[in-house]
């Protein structure tokens, strides 16, 4: 019997492979030549405005567990294609989540999200579009993911080192952006949604962005990584266009953090005079 | 007058549908696991200090006990950003207003809460507010 559990399954299911074949045919066509370096704003897409991801920070929505999972709640994950030992890791870091041991990095204010987290925040996005190069920036952070597309490739090896927004260059093929990034932060600095999901170093992201419609911009990230993936890990994002005349605003962490974590990972909560009020902790403090 | 009430889950299922919105939800910056998303609880009191701050905003409240005294509450919201587009400002509460506020306090017993709804000295209400 079909129940709304399975045909969701084969929903997703179907969507993937879809999308797995059409990402797979468009990487080899471009390698053929198909894309275009632009000099000039001629020809390039509008896609002005403040943008807002569409859905909660899950970062494969296609894939979590209860199918309403929000990102920090106890047993909530997502089905990425890990290796085993990716995959214990995970699961560790569930376990950590549960027990209010896995503090965001976000939460000591120090850093910034991180690429590909700039596509899964709950904060507003913009997308600037110049001729050499594209800028995501994220309110979140803040935060601003450089894209060159003025023909060149990336760095040699030995000039690149893991970076919170990563390495990244693309081509324009027609109105979509298709762009690379290497040279994430990865794991232990960075994560990709409060599930507990994380990438290697080793990781490359193929983002295919473009406005599908008015009010809507899409990322397809094809996401590889020896280190942690067995396959190709195909996720999407969307974003819906907030009101004309909508702003950006800071969101500066340190202006007044009230929930510091302690040496043991857990998030404390301080009063206005910066004393911690959780019942019977008073020290540990970072 | 004091008053703290705490009311059933029932009562209060569809809040949590509103908070990524108007109060303190999931997707803010730090864990929210010291909440009890369970219960809420309803106080009367009176607004100390409201902190129009990153990441997160605050009120303070003052509430009178029943032995006569006063305890203070330090209720968490969200991020100005997203409140302000959910039709919040920085002055939303003023120091001196009379309000009452629903929040789900902290599971510890702490003077604390994150914050659901709340009704102003005009009548008027922010985020999930049942009489």
């Amino acid at each position: 019997m079909w129940n709304k559990a399975n045909l969701m399954e084969l929903f997703r299911t179907v969507h993937k492979a879809i999308l797995g074949a059409g990402l797979a045919a468009v990487f080899l066509f471009s390698q053929a030549g198909n894309a275009q370096q632009l000099s000039s704003f001629e020809g390039l897409p509008d896609w002005t405005g403040v943008w807002q991801m569409i859905g909660p920070t899950v970062f494969d929505r296609s894939t979590v567990q209860p199918l309403d999972g929000r990102a920090g709640r106890h047993g909530v994950r997502e089905f990425p294609p890990y290796n085993e030992v990716w995959e214990q890791r995970y699961l560790a870091n569930i376990e950590r989540v549960s027990a209010d041991r896995f503090p965001d990095p976000l939460s000591f204010c120090g850093t910034f999200p991180g690429f590909p987290r700039t596509f899964n925040l709950p904060g507003a996005l913009e997308f600037v579009v110049r001729p050499e190069q594209v800028w995501i920036l994220t309110e979140d952070g803040p935060s601003i993911t450089r894209i060159y597309t003025d023909g060149r490739s990336h760095p040699p090896e030995d000039e690149i080192w893991p970076t919170f927004s990563g390495e990244s260059v693309g081509r324009w093929e027609g109105d979509t952006l298709v762009f690379q990034t290497i040279g994430i932060k990865g794991a232990g600095e960075t994560i990709l949604d409060r599930t507990g999901l994380t990438l290697s170093q080793q990781a490359r992201i193929t983002t295919r962005l473009r406005r599908v419609d008015a009010g809507t911009m899409e990322a397809q990230m094809a996401i590889e990584d020896p280190e942690a993936l067995t396959e190709i890990w195909m996720v999407t994002k969307q974003y819906g266009r907030l009101p004309e005349g909508s702003r950006m605003f800071d969101v500066a962490c340190a202006e007044n953090n009230r929930n510091p974590v302690d040496a043991t990972g857990r998030t404390l909560t301080l009063d206005a005079e910066g004393n911690v009020l959780d019942v019977g902790v008073n020290t540990g403090v970072q | 007058m004091m008053k703290i009430h705490e009311r059933s889950r029932t009562i209060w299922l569809g809040v949590a549908l509103t908070l990524s919105l108007t109060g303190f939800s999931v997707d803010a910056h730090h864990s929210g696991n010291m909440f009890d998303r369970e219960r809420t609880v309803e106080l009367t009191g009176t607004v100390k200090e409201f902190q129009w701050t990153n990441p997160h905003i605050w009120i303070q409240v003052l509430v009178p006990t029943a032995g006569g005294g006063v305890e203070e509450w330090s209720i968490e919201g969200g991020v100005p950003n997203r409140l302000f587009r959910a039709g919040w400002r920085p002055t939303s509460f003023e120091p001196g207003d009379e309000i009452m506020i629903v929040a789900n306090p902290m599971l510890d017993g702490a003077k604390a809460g994150a914050f659901v709804g709340a009704k102003l000295p005009d009548g008027t209400t922010l985020g999930r507010f049942a009489e």
